[in-house]
């Protein structure tokens, strides 16, 4: 079975409401209560190699990357990309790459840590997401995809964290 | 005239930002009554009180994950109600965005999501600059040799803050060329990993 990871900003009993119908499937990690921000001090990359040197549960998300198929990002739409609860979870998270540069459709990004990368699939909610935030979403998606080193991710947008998750199910 | 600089970089000290912001203030010259903040290191109201009254807002920070970074997405989502009562009537915000790849395009979502931000929260988009290479800040003064064109485009947005006009959004690279760059910065990586006491071959650990 394709392995899946869900990243969600839910409150916990909201979490629990709509989610728990999924949580036999998959693994759920909660971006809410907010982890610490990451400090850029690319200790993810120089000290520690793959792992965020910040003890707190914030550094587990990295740590179930390499496992997954799919990641799944349910996030409340803030400007056009992800909330700040998921943002700080991303940020933790960026020694799945190595520091070193490759070279991908003529930009530098980095070069893989693990051979293969999750699929990414973007699930945004918010009751008034206007198409600008919509496009701006659309190219954040692509840019993450690439940056992480996957081939393949989509965007999805609803009106409520309900409508998003029920399209999860 | 007030202008408030926001700090965006959760590094302590010694960041790309910092010496952003410095040459920014440098290039707005005097007669500007310039005020900096940092998004890490104080709270919303604290920044919300330098903020007040400001018709001119500077956000100056390091691209994250192609975006903005948590804790300044935070303070930007916190702060989007009460801005535009809080700042000078048409307050304009301009920006500052720098990244470690070499193509300061690669700042263009971030600008992106600033002016997203801005539509919701009632302020002038007044466009921004996005710093490729931003690491090379630390390599030479800005305006000379490799930070040239840095230079000259940190004049061009100054210029523009301090007339209050639009800025528009542009992107510039170091005047060095790519390959110098990434070998750079691949042996720096190695230097400070063996500072760390690892061997070059732990940094890519895949365990
Ligand atoms: C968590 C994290 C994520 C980053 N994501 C990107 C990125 O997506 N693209 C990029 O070009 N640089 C990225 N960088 C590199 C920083 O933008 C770069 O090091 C910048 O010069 C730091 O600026 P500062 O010294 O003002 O903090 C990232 C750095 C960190 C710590």
């Amino acid at each position: 079975m394709a392995k899946t990871l869900i990243l969600h900003d839910l409150p916990q009993s909201e979490a629990e409401a709509l989610l728990s119908n999924l949580w036999a499937g998959c693994t759920v990690f909660s971006a809410s209560p907010a982890v610490h921000p990451c400090i850029g001090c690319f200790g993810c990359w120089i000290k520690t190699p793959g792992k965020c040197v910040i003890d707190d549960r914030g550094a587990g998300f990295l740590t179930l990357l390499p496992a997954q198929d799919e990641v799944v990002l349910l996030s409340r739409m803030v400007f056009g990309g992800v909330s700040p609860d998921i943002k700080a979870v991303l940020d933790r998270s960026i020694g799945f790459m190595l520091p070193y540069f490759c070279d991908r459709q003529g930009e530098m990004h980095h070069a893989r840590r693990f051979d293969a990368a999750p699929r990414f699939r973007y699930v945004f909610y918010g009751p008034d997401i206007t198409p600008e935030e919509k496009a701006t979403a659309q190219k954040l998606a692509a840019a993450n995809a690439l940056n992480f080193g996957a081939e393949r991710w989509s965007v999805q947008f609803y009106q409520s964290a309900q409508a998003g998750a029920e399209a999860l199910a | 005239m007030k202008i408030a600089f926001i700090n965006g970089s959760p590094k302590p000290a010694e960041s790309a930002s910092e010496i952003i912001i410095n040459a920014l203030q440098a290039r707005v010259g005097q007669g500007a009554d310039s005020i900096t903040c940092n998004a890490i290191k104080q709270s919303r109201a604290e920044i919300m009180e330098s903020l007040a009254g400001s018709p001119a807002l500077v956000l100056v920070f390091p691209l994250y994950v192609d975006g903005i970074p948590s804790h300044l997405l935070r303070l930007l989502d916190g702060i989007q109600a009460d801005i535009a009562g809080a700042a000078a009537p048409g307050a304009k915000l301009y920006a500052v965005v720098n990244n470690g790849f070499y193509e300061g395009r690669q700042n263009g979502i971030a600008l992106e999501m600033l002016q997203n931000f801005c539509a919701r929260a009632g302020l002038a988009w007044a466009g921004g600059l996005g710093v490729g290479s931003g690491g090379m800040v630390f390599a030479a003064p800005i305006g000379h040799g490799p930070m040239k064109n840095l230079g000259k485009a940190l004049d061009a947005l100054a210029a523009n803050i301090r007339g209050g006009t639009a800025a528009g959004t542009c992107s510039v690279e170091p005047n060095f060329p790519k390959f110098l760059y990434t070998a750079a910065v691949h042996l720096g990586w190695r230097l400070q990993a063996k500072r760390n006491g690892l061997k070059p071959r732990d940094i890519k650990t895949s365990r």
